[in-house]
Formats: C-alpha cells, structure tokens, sequence
C-alpha cells in the first residue's frame, strides 16, 4: 500500500507540491486528478524514489521513501506518459534487460512474459521485431509490460494514454481494473475524467500542488451531479473562493 | 558488478544494431586513416618525380645561351617572353627566369603552399647554383686558383635523437593524436546516446525507477563508451599501422621524393620499444580514457537533448587538441615534472615522451597518479549528476 504524508517539493522559490497526504489500500485505485502542472507527475516521481521530497514521508509498500529507495523501487512499477523503451532493441530484449535487474531468467522470465502478455492482451509473437518497428500501442504495451513484470505490489500510471489510439486506451484501461484486481496498489493520474470514472474507486483533485479534495468516487460524482468534471470544477471553485 | 555488465551489453547492443555508427566508428578509421595520413605524401611524392621527369614551359628574359642549354638539358623549355611575370601569373609557364643588372629573378606562382610552379621554380634554381658554381670553377682555374680552395670544409647534419624517437617517425606526433581524438570520437557518440539520448527519448526514467543502484548505472554506461572508445581507438591505429606497411610496400618510388636528414621519411614510422614501452602507452590511454568518459557523460546528461549535448562535448575535443598543438613545440621548452600533474596535458606528454623513449619514471608516475585522481573526481561528478534531479529532468 502507499502512505503519503504532508509531501512537499520545492524548486528554489517555486512550490511544486505542497502538503499532499493520501493512503491508497491494496486492490485499490486511486485517481490524481487535476490539469497539467497541478504536482501529478511531481508526486508520483517521489513515490517512485525518483526525486527526493523537500519534506514530508512516504511509504510504498511497507518500505520508506528515501531510506529504502531500492527495497520500494524492488516492489513498484512506474508508467508515465511520456516514457519510452529502447527503440533498437526488440521488444523480448527489452523485457529481458528490465527483468534481469528483478533476478527473472530464464524460464521464470518466460513464464512473467506470458502472464504480462495475457494481462496487457499482447501479442507475444510481436516481441521479436525491435521497438522501433512497433505501432505505438504496442510499444507502449512493452512500456507496461516492463514496469509489471516483477508483479510489482504498487503501480504508478501518470498520463499513461497519451498519445495512444481508441484500442490501445481501452486494452490499457482493461489492464488497470484487472491489475487491480490482483489486490495490487495503483495511482492512476490524469486529467481526463472520463478515464478516471472508469476505472478509479477513490480520487483525489490536485491543484497548484495542493490536493483540493479527496474522497470515493461516488461522492466524488456525487458533488459533481454524476460528472466527476463538473465535481473537480465546483471543488475548484469553491477552493478559491474560500 | 552483474547489473553493470547488463547495463553495458544494452548499451552496445543499441550501438550495434546502428550500422551508421559502426561504420563510422570502427570501419572508417581503418579505410580513412591511410588515406588521410599518407594521401597527401603520395600525391605531393607523385607530382614532385613526375615534374622531374616531364619538360616545363620557362619564360626567359634577356638569359646567356649557355644558360639556355643548360635549362634544356635540365628538362626545361626556355621560350622568350615579353612580359615573363604576366606569363607566369596567367598560368602560361611554371615559372620565369629574368637576367638584368648581373641579377638573376626567378619569378613563380609560390601562394598556397606546395604548388606545381614552386616546384619548377626550385628545378630552375637547381640549374642556377649548378651554372653559378660551375663559372666560379672556371675563373679560379683560369686565375690559377684550386676552386677546391672555396671548400675548406664538409658540412654534414645527422640525426642523433634516440633510437625509439628515429624509428618511431611520425608515429611519435600521431599516437597521441589518434589516442586523444579517437577515445573521445569514438566514445562520444555512446556516451550522448546513454545520457541525453536516453532523456530525449524519455527511456531515462525507467531505467532508474529499476532496483539498480546510481553507481551501477554510471559504471555500466561508462564501461560501454569505454568499449567503443578503445575499439574505435584500435581501429584507427590498426589502420595507421597496416596503412603505413602498404603505402611503404606498394608506393616506395613516390615516397623516395622525402626526406628526413639523411635518410628516406618514414611514413607511419615503426615502434621500437620494449614491452613496458606498450604497456605505458596502454595504461596511459586507458587513464586518459577515464577521465574524458566521465567528463562527456557528466556534460551529457547535463543536456536536454542530443544536439546539445553534442554542442558541450565538441569543444572538450577542441581543449584536448590544445596540448596536441602544444607538442608541436615541445623542442622549444624541457617539460619540468609538473607539467605530468596538468590533467589532460600530462597524458599528451607522457605518450609522446614514451613514443620517443624519453620517459621518466617520476614522469610517468605523476601522469598516472593525477590522471587517476582526476578520472575518479570525473566519474565521481558523472555520478553526482546523475543523482541531480534538476539534471536528470532538465528537459
């Protein structure tokens, strides 16, 4: 499970997040809703041990952010958006290179490629040809398959639709309410709603760093009249008024 | 140690399956470097036998018979010009010969360095000094006088530099060339493609939410450039080496036209030292090696994309070159022991010390230790740029 409490980050006088708690349960998907430049990417990289909070505390997983960066990276799997895999290797390569660094060889790493394959609904013979030959879904499917593959207990999606076409949004979607239903830990951030109402069961709306709201999703569609949209406006809204 | 090797056999992988790269890296150097080494020796060797053998056009004004003959049989064609230096300027003739006032002028087209013109002139010279000394002989004797009387003596120049230095040739001003340019052309771009090539390709962020500490990461990334620094570097002197045996093999005649003191010019030169001599170049290349990856991988991943890493790690070459450029004057000063603390410059000495079987212990000592120190304080800042994540996210 993840323990966020009181995170900040700071770049010089800029604050980029600014005292985020949140708790997400195992089985549970928890959606960081808010637009571009509201902290999403900032929390999930601190999550990710990939930068370091100004203060604040984390626990991915049992294991402490900061202090125990390789035991919570050992039990993650980050995906964003903007991530990609090595373009001359094929896609088999690729999985293999990230599967190496969880001591999955072998048999066990073709046995975690199938079961990521039937998971992601993966065409295995695909992964042969090198990633640059790939279509974007499927890469981004490599993308995926690479943060699972050591059947991470916590998954990290921020913005991870970008830029992909109706069927590979929908095979990732999917994915997410299956994954989930491993009894794994999963933040899915984005800023499309529609997305969120999907597949979240508690949201959280972040804005300018800070999170403005969180709570289950249907009381999240309940402040919103059914549209979780209309739900992080008002909640907005009602923020800068007070 | 084994995710180091991981990360490094990913990143040659990545190097192999780019044909360009490979190409570039290890077959050009082998294909190029003759070309551009002896090339230029050849043509030059080739024009200067083939305007001994051929006759020239020589614009002559107001020049003895006598002097006309012996142009003739110096191979030359005198033709009576009336403005002999237009002739010249207007590529008409080589060169011009102008007697006036007990003056001779020899008039040639001598910009730009070895021309065709420059070298009838010099033939035409030739043929003066022979005439001149010939008409001092004939006076004397007809005065008396033994024109041996002239000549109290030889003058004679050898060459006494050391054995190593002689054989080495220009292999003792090339080694340190192609050492210093080949780690870092070589090594460059691996070293772009895993640091800024991984962050514009947004391939960067996955590989450190992996369980891999930093420091394995920065050593598996420093291990590949330092394959492909030392392979290109490999390649390049396999090519000087082999290049230099053919064009010696094949083209003896052309370059029989240079000489060095009073010997032929031994292109691509020949190593003469003992097994410690290699061992020296080695570990001096390897230090230097080092020290140049972890500064191209720190400037790197210091950059946004690749282009820009490029425009950081272009002028560190430029700054290498300094020393290179330096050692052309090395006669001109005696290198004291700390010039071998001076990062950079010390490898360049010490190479070219070593070459020519001039270094010292002490020498090469301080290269090995301050190159040492400083390699560790680069990869050290590799390192620490890595764990910057202001850097690491600088796009």
């Amino acid at each position: 499970m993840i323990e966020a409490v009181d995170l900040y980050k700071s770049y010089r006088r800029f604050q980029a997040v600014r005292g985020v708690s949140f708790t997400v349960a195992p089985g549970e998907v928890y959606g960081l809703l808010g637009p571009n430049g509201a902290g999403k990417t900032t929390t999930l990289r601190m999550l990710a041990t990939l930068i370091k909070p100004s203060a604040g505390t984390v626990r991915v997983a049992g294991f402490e952010v900061g202090r125990q960066s390789l035991e919570v990276r050992r039990n993650l799997g980050i995906v964003n958006g903007g991530m990609r895999v090595y373009e001359k290797l094929t896609g088999l390569e690729v999985l293999e290179f990230f599967g190496s660094f969880y001591d999955l060889w072998g048999s066990k790493l073709k046995a975690r490629i199938a079961w990521a394959a039937e998971l992601l609904q993966m065409d295995q013979g695909l992964l042969k040809k090198q990633v640059r030959e790939m279509s974007t879904g499927m890469q981004q499917k490599i993308v995926i398959a690479r943060a699972i593959l050591h059947q991470p207990q916590v998954l990290l999606l921020d913005e991870a639709t970008a830029g992909l076409d109706v069927f590979a949004r929908r095979a990732l979607l999917d994915f997410v309410q299956r994954y989930a239903r491993l009894g794994k830990t999963l933040v899915y951030s984005t800023h499309v709603m529609s997305e969120a109402e999907e597949v979240c069961h508690r949201v959280g709306f972040l804005d300018k760093g800070m999170l403005v709201y969180q709570g289950s999703l249907a009381e999240a569609l309940k402040l919103g009249s059914g549209s979780l949209e209309r739900a992080f406006i008002r909640r907005l809204e009602q923020t800068m008024a007070s | 140690m084994n995710e180091i090797l991981i990360i490094a056999r990913k990143e040659l992988l990545s190097v192999v399956r780019e044909r360009r790269f490979l190409f570039s890296t290890l077959v050009l150097p082998i294909l190029l470097m003759p070309l551009l080494m002896f090339g230029p020796f050849l043509l030059l060797g080739s024009t200067a036998r083939k305007t001994q053998e051929d006759v020239q056009k020589v614009a002559v004004v107001g020049i003895p018979p006598s002097l006309v003959e012996e142009l003739r049989k110096a191979r030359l064609d005198p033709i009576e010009q009336p403005d002999p230096v237009q002739a010249v300027a207007e590529r008409q003739v080589e060169a011009a010969l102008v007697y006036a006032q007990g003056r001779y002028t020899v008039y040639g087209r001598l910009s730009g360095g070895a021309t065709q013109s420059a070298l009838v002139v010099e033939k035409v010279r030739a043929v003066l000094q022979a005439y001149k000394e010939r008409q001092v002989a004939e006076r004397l004797q007809a005065q008396g006088i033994d024109p041996g009387l002239l000549e109290p003596f030889q003058i004679e120049t050898r060459d006494a530099s050391r054995p190593q230095e002689r054989a080495a040739g220009l292999l003792a001003f090339l080694i340190p060339y192609f050492l210093v340019m080949f780690i870092q052309s070589g090594g460059m771009p691996v070293a772009v493609d895993a640091t800024a090539g991984e962050k514009e390709k947004g391939t960067l962020e996955a590989l450190l939410a992996a369980p891999v500490p930093l420091y394995q990461i920065v050593l598996g990334k420093g291990l590949a450039v330092l394959v492909m620094s030392l392979l290109s570097t490999l390649a390049s002197l396999v090519g000087l080496l082999l290049g230099g045996g053919v064009v010696r093999a094949r083209f003896a005649e052309p370059l029989a036209a240079f000489t060095r003191g009073d010997r032929p010019l031994e292109l691509g030169g020949s190593l003469a030292l003992e097994p410690l001599g290699y061992l020296a170049i080695a570990l001096t290349a390897l230090l230097f090696a080092l020290l140049v990856i972890a500064l191209m991988l720190s400037l790197g991943l210091y950059a946004r994309s690749y282009k820009e890493a490029q425009s950081y790690i272009s002028p560190l070459l430029l700054l290498m070159l300094l020393p290179i450029l330096l050692l052309q004057f090395a006669d001109f000063f005696r290198p004291q022991d700390w010039y071998f603390l001076l990062p950079l410059f010390n490898a360049v000495l010490a190479l070219d010390a070593i070459v020519k079987g001039a270094a010292t212990p002490v020498q090469l000592a301080l290269t090995w230790a301050s190159t040492l120190v400083h390699a560790g304080l680069a990869i050290w800042l590799a390192y620490r740029s890595f764990q910057r994540e202001e850097v690491v996210f600088r796009n």
